[in-house]
């Protein structure tokens, strides 16, 4: 077997091993079920409400904001189809407004609700073609009928990061009562400090799989209180927002997840900034090779280039040969990769982003490991290039 | 099912085998194929034979080379054959270069079709199954292709291959085969296929003898040029055939078998093609132009462009179908396949 090259962090980054310790107390035996009164029951309320101030604590909002979920998709479902159902109540109309860019989570709800609704609408924000969100096409969404804004704090195919100060200061300022805003901070979360970053925004997504935690873990955080409707509200549990047992492991490993991303975040940053960098720098070499957006703010662990005249699905064919597990960032359920709505949004020809390649990085990756990228990098595209 | 025997088999044979799901159809599909839960079943299969599954997307070339065309020659009042479209301008040329640049010595798949090595020369022959020999959807080849190509299953029954399943522990043992065009909706058809896509026109059906005036049609593109079923079913019980369809002049001629039957068969000229060398002036050959018709004897021959002459006349053949030739000396072997450009 070949030595295996992770570079695929941003679809899911490796457990961490202390998440694995932390789980473990709640996943043998006796586990009570937090919303009953005796001393088991107890037991696994306090953890899951130590877990609820940590998550709280690593963005910056009160743990009664934090609406545990399973898992980041759910989150983001749950913000714009509950705060937009809970807008319908006592409006005629009601307006999704969404940036072209956000992750299927995202645009899939709000499709979802105006498929489902008449009275529902989604209207998109451009973004330029650095894949930043046009703050003027933003505000010409905007009106009186907006039931949320949902930006992503930054992009999960190519990192790059939007300004979501100008989001909320628009969504607040435009329309008369403000609108709440809502952003997916899934990719951006292993990397910026959301307290500051997501700062100004009402309701932020999190899950923990992208922090070394486990999947099927996540969180809806309410930084402000908005009117938000259950999507599950059998059971009446997180407040009578999300019913279901909450599960005591889940919530112990996205904690211990967000209390060592947060606690390495600093050193972290320095060290992948760097690899970033020379990743760029040596794939701008490669023949037909471009840097995604390269002059723009993104997540230090992405990078993102797109190859003229390769097939993704072939480069990532032989990455696989020799043991690098890397993306296209863009698949269908199928596993096939397909033509990325972000790339579209913004103006990639179409045949650059047929060759379109994610290299996601996390706390464990060594400078060896990216040194061996760029050397099976190179060759894998000489080879498909030469032969072309 | 096929394919995934064919994977198995040669897995046991010790070959370095990794499977490959063509993504192709992007749209709605009720076929199986293509769909999300056909990729996971390939996947699963691939993981139970213990091999490396990857999924490549073509639905873009697909469209292009394969959906468009087919519509496009509904307009000219044509009726192509989608999965021969599909196997030469995907799997036998698209998937042939990229798995010769990811380093494969062959692409196997599961076709009911065999290759023979004869005299240096790679030869495509009808599959061991008669019921299900697929080497009229196989019929563009050339040696070159033949010689990439390794077909595992067609010297099979169909019943050795179910239990070579079975003994794989395969869990699609039991799907039934895929019959229809893939990206058609058999609960909806071709007509519907179309008619979200192309207005469709109105005709009159005439007759072809005596130019008399039998009906109307409101879609002159689903009349196909030999088609009996359907053809004014209520009018007086006679049988009759189509035997050409002109899209713009809104007009399809129809008559009795003896009217219409044809004995010569116009071949696009471009699309011949000889799985060797070409075959001579005068060369006889047996044709089959549907993907289980019988063949029949014909002649090959030139008089400034290529045509076949029937040796006994038959129902009218579409333009736009694809005519496979094989050995009149051994009717298993394929020799060429061109398209029909009018009978």
């Amino acid at each position: 077997m070949t030595a295996q090259y992770y570079f695929d962090h941003a679809a899911s980054a490796p457990r961490r091993d202390e998440v694995a310790d932390a789980m473990q107390r709640w996943q043998h035996g006796v586990v009570g079920n937090p919303s009953g009164s005796h001393r088991a029951a107890r037991d696994a309320r306090r953890a899951v409400e130590e877990s609820r101030d940590e998550v709280a604590a690593f963005v910056g909002a009160k743990p009664g904001g934090v609406i545990f979920t399973a898992g980041g998709t759910e989150s983001c479902h749950l913000a714009i189809a509950g705060v937009t159902e809970a807008h319908r109540r006592d409006h005629e109309r009601s307006v999704i407004v969404v940036s072209s860019i956000e992750h299927s989570a995202v645009l899939d709800a709000a499709q979802f609700m105006a498929r489902e609704h008449d009275d529902v609408e989604v209207r998109y924000a451009e973004v330029d073609n650095d894949g930043v969100i046009d703050l003027e096409s933003l505000r010409e969404q905007l009106d009186e009928d907006v039931a949320i804004v949902s930006v992503m704090t930054a992009n999960n195919e190519t990192g790059v990061c939007q300004p979501l100060d100008g989001v909320n200061s628009l969504s607040k300022g435009h329309v008369p009562g403000g609108v709440p805003t809502h952003t997916d901070a899934i990719a951006a979360a292993p990397w910026l400090y959301l307290p500051v970053v997501t700062g100004s925004m009402d309701l932020i997504s999190l899950c923990a799989h992208k922090l070394g935690g486990p999947v099927n873990a996540g969180a809806l955080i309410m930084r402000r209180e908005v009117a938000i409707e259950a999507m599950v509200p059998g059971g009446g549990q997180e407040r009578g927002r999300r019913g279901g047992t909450v599960d005591v492991a889940a919530c112990v490993g996205f904690a211990t997840a967000v209390r060592l991303t947060a606690k390495e975040l600093t050193d972290v940053n320095d060290r992948v900034i760097d690899f970033q960098h020379k990743l760029c720098a040596a794939l701008s070499f490669l023949p037909g090779c471009a840097i995604t957006a390269p002059g723009v703010a993104k997540v230090p662990g992405t990078v993102h280039v797109t190859f003229n005249g390769i097939a993704s699905d072939e480069l990532l064919f032989l990455l696989d040969q020799e043991g690098v597990c890397a993306s296209a960032a863009s698949s269908c359920s199928s596993g096939a990769a397909v033509a990325s709505h972000v790339l579209a949004a913004m103006h990639v020809e179409p045949s650059r982003a047929a060759g379109s390649l994610r290299l996601s990085m996390g706390p464990e990756t060594t400078e060896v490991e990216v040194d061996a990228l760029i050397g099976i990098l190179s060759s894998v595209v000489y080879r498909l290039t030469n032969e072309n | 099912m096929d394919s995934s025997v064919a994977a198995g088999l040669l897995v046991e044979q010790g070959h370095e085998v990794v499977g490959a799901t063509l993504k192709l159809w992007g749209g709605v599909s009720d076929s199986g194929c293509c769909s999300v839960a056909d990729v996971d079943d390939a996947r699963r299969v691939a993981q139970l034979l213990g091999i490396d599954h990857h999924v490549f997307n073509y639905t873009d070339e697909f469209n292009r080379h394969v959906v468009e065309p087919f519509i496009d020659a509904h307009v000219r009042g044509q009726s192509p054959n989608p999965c021969i479209e599909c196997n030469r301008h995907i799997k036998f040329d698209l998937l042939f270069e990229r798995a010769e640049r990811l380093g494969f010595d062959a692409v196997a798949t599961g076709h009911h079709a065999r290759v023979v090595e004869h005299d240096g020369r790679r030869e495509l022959l009808r599959g061991a199954d008669a019921q299900k020999d697929q080497s009229y959807v196989l019929g563009y080849l050339d040696d070159a292709h033949l010689r990439k190509l390794v077909l595992p299953i067609g010297d099979m029954e169909k019943s050795e291959v179910r239990e070579h399943a079975a003994r794989f522990g395969l869990p699609t043992w039991d799907k039934p085969d895929s019959q229809d065009v893939c990206f058609i909706e058999a609960s909806k058809g071709r007509e519907v296929f179309l008619r979200r896509r192309i207005a469709l026109t109105p005709a009159t059906i005439v007759d072809r003898r005596t130019g008399e005036v039998l009906g109307q049609t409101d879609a002159a593109e689903l009349m196909t040029v030999g088609q009996r079923r359907g053809v004014l079913p209520d009018r007086d019980g006679e049988k009759r055939f189509v035997s050409s369809v002109d899209v713009s002049a809104g007009r399809v001629e129809v008559g009795r078998l003896e009217d219409v039957v044809v004995s010569r068969l116009r071949l696009i000229q471009t699309s011949l093609s000889f799985t060797h060398d070409a075959l001579a002036n005068g060369a006889r050959v047996l044709v089959q132009w549907s993907a289980h018709g019988t063949a029949q004897i014909a002649t090959l021959r030139y008089d400034g462009e290529w045509y076949l002459d029937l040796a006994k006349p038959a129902r009218p053949v579409a333009p736009g179908q694809s005519v496979v030739m094989y050995r009149a000396d051994e009717p298993s072997i394929v020799e060429g396949a061109a398209i029909v450009s009018r009978a």
